[in-house]
């Protein structure tokens, strides 16, 4: 303990070096967590946030919302399948429309107030009451864009007056504005006038199961498929994409947090090793001299942690809101666990080189 | 313990030599590439005896000192310090063995770079298994104060000079009253004055401290300081009356 705390003391230089590395390779990593977090919870929020088990889909749609469309009829198909519940329709249309603040990019979801495929996540206000077609909860990023309760958004030539915010319910990082089906229909004809001679329809419906069903037990009415809200949730193009991609960066940068580590103290322990044979000479354990280089890894990369941390946080604070980032305490603890751990396992790596010095070089020196 | 007061009682009664090296031989390698380093050699020192090892380069004469300081072992023969037979010991016994009984004063001083003075002498207090911080401050101010560096004490070896630095070593070889005191070369980074300075510090406190100490040393100039005088050549181990320069200078 004495030889490691002395040595960060005294030879402050060299261990601020690793400690910088460290900090900056947290820093990345928390960073891209971060971005992925932020881009999955952005994508996914309609679906982690509704009530809904499961949703039927068209079953060409491949469990994708935007391509899917079912007729009317398939939501009393499902209400008499045994093991569901509630059955509702549920409609969904990207669509550019007009805050108060001026256009917006939304994603307009038509439910059925009190069935299925409904917001949990109410923070203000309340949802649209059954047959309320001028009324729309919003997302709390609509809020962010300047509307509030009581104002009105516009989509199409249909407008709705906002009476209350959910929160962390966003569809394909698109702010949602959750209305109901005959409003949503009315928007969508609006804005898409291909749409307007067909027979009424649906996205999709959203599936309420009793307790023991899951997605893969009930029998799919025809033309359609049941996927869960967790599948459903992964089925959103490019999120799974974009999670296992940053997910290989993220644990590639772990990787070279530990190879940084490892070359950082094979050097030390070079350097050393005419100073660590004169320890030995004198009656030094090799156990206690990796334990010293063992405390002073972790020591190391606790600091470059901690900074890492600091330094994202500000970045989070002073980042434009439409980067998609979001800071979740569960990935820090898990981020600084395992940057801290991947230290560690690269300075085991120079316990090798410090147990083969051998004491007996000590003596003779320059001269032999 | 008691086993250990009566060996000294009984070495003290019919003067048994305290290090007691008897035909050692140390060799490197198998067959017909094998070098013998060290043939044969003995030699006895008794407590209070400051003795010098004189030999060129390559002579065996460090490999006859990292065997006798439990760094190296013999390919055969016996070494005694005390009741230990240090020839027989495993690495981890010799580990101890070094921490407890045997102070080393390298060449080139070989301090801690980033402890104090007088953190370099605590941390081999630290090193045996039974220490105790207080007592070992206590004595690291005591051999500070003797060594003439009570104002040098905070300071780390960077500050200090090569003599300085080179007393420090002593202090360190001394901290943990050592039997046995091996002193390598200690004049090679020093000047001559410098060098007869250390040398004679270190005769004194050997002789003060009735330790048992062994210098090896390439110059003649130091031997004076010595009460015998082995000389090595090409592993083969010579007791010399220290006048006649040894074979190779």
């Amino acid at each position: 303990m004495m030889l490691a705390f002395a040595e960060i003391r005294r030879a402050r230089g060299r261990f601020i070096s690793i400690i910088g590395a460290l900090a900056l390779i947290t820093f990345l990593v928390l960073t891209l967590s971060a971005l992925s977090d932020g881009l999955f919870y952005g994508s996914t929020g309609a679906y982690r946030s509704s009530n809904a088990n499961g949703y039927a889909f068209s079953s060409d749609a491949e469990g994708s919302l935007i391509r899917s469309r079912v007729p009317v009829t398939d939501v009393a198909k499902y209400q008499q399948i045994p093991g569901v519940t509630k059955a509702s329709g549920v409609g969904v249309l990207l669509s550019s429309g007009t805050g108060p603040n001026g256009e917006l990019d939304l994603a307009v979801f038509g439910i059925e107030p009190g069935g299925a495929g409904v917001p949990t996540t109410l923070t203000s206000g309340r949802l649209p009451e059954p047959g309320e077609d001028n009324a729309a909860a919003v997302d709390k990023t609509v809020v962010d864009k300047g509307a509030g309760i009581g104002s009105t958004i516009k989509v199409g030539d249909r407008a709705v007056t906002v009476v209350g915010v959910t929160q962390d319910s966003n569809y394909q990082l698109q702010p949602t504005i959750w209305t109901t089906v005959p409003t949503w229909r009315a928007m969508q004809s609006s804005v898409r006038p291909e749409t307007r001679g067909l027979a009424p329809n649906y996205s999709a419906v959203a599936l309420e199961f009793a307790s023991g069903t899951t997605a893969a037990s009930i029998p799919p009415v025809n033309g359609t498929a049941v996927l869960s809200t967790e599948e459903a949730a992964l089925a959103i193009p490019g999120v799974k994409e974009q999670r296992s991609t940053l997910n290989s960066i993220i644990y590639t940068t772990l990787l070279v947090a530990a190879l940084v580590v490892a070359l950082f103290f094979a050097l030390i322990v070079l350097e050393k090793r005419e100073l660590f044979a004169a320890l030995k000479a004198l009656g030094t354990s090799t156990r206690r001299l990796a334990n010293t280089v063992m405390t002073q890894a972790l020591v190391a990369s606790v600091i470059g942690v901690i900074i890492g941390i600091v330094a994202s946080r500000i970045l989070g604070l002073v980042l434009p809101a439409q980067v998609p980032t979001l800071f979740r305490t569960e990935s820090l603890i898990q981020i600084s666990i395992f940057t801290i751990v991947a230290s560690v396992i690269g300075a085991l790596f120079s316990l090798r080189r410090i147990a083969r010095i051998d004491p007996a070089t000590a003596l003779g020196g320059a001269l032999q | 313990m008691t086993t250990n007061t009566a060996a000294e009682a009984d070495v003290q009664k019919t003067g048994r030599p305290i290090l007691e090296v008897l035909n050692v031989t140390k060799t490197y390698g198998e067959g017909h590439t094998a070098v013998t380093a060290v043939a044969d050699a003995s030699l006895s020192v008794e407590e209070g005896q400051f003795v010098s090892l004189l030999g060129p380069s390559g002579s065996g004469k460090t490999t006859l000192i990292s065997m006798i300081g439990g760094l190296l072992t013999p390919t055969s023969g016996t070494i005694r310090l005390g009741d230990q037979m240090v020839s027989d010991m495993t690495k981890k016994e010799l580990t101890s063995l070094r921490a407890e009984r045997v102070g080393f004063v390298f060449q080139s001083s070989n301090l801690v770079p980033f402890l104090t003075a007088r953190e370099n002498l605590l941390y081999v207090a630290s090193l045996p298994k039974n220490h105790n911080r207080k007592v070992a401050a206590k004595r690291a101010d005591e051999l500070l104060g003797e060594l003439g560096l009570s104002d040098r004490a905070n300071n780390i070896p960077e500050k200090l000079s090569g003599g300085e630095r080179q007393r420090v070593a002593i202090g360190r070889a001394l901290m943990n009253d050592p039997d046995l005191i091996l002193v390598d070369e200690p004049t090679a980074a020093l000047d001559t004055a410098l060098g007869r300075q250390v040398v004679q510090l270190l005769a004194r406190e050997v002789k003060q401290r009735g330790k048992t100490g062994i210098m090896v040393t390439h110059d003649l100039r130091m031997v004076e300081y010595t009460d015998q005088v082995f000389e090595i050549l090409d592993g083969h181990l010579t007791k010399s009356d220290g006048t006649t320069p040894p074979a190779g200078h």
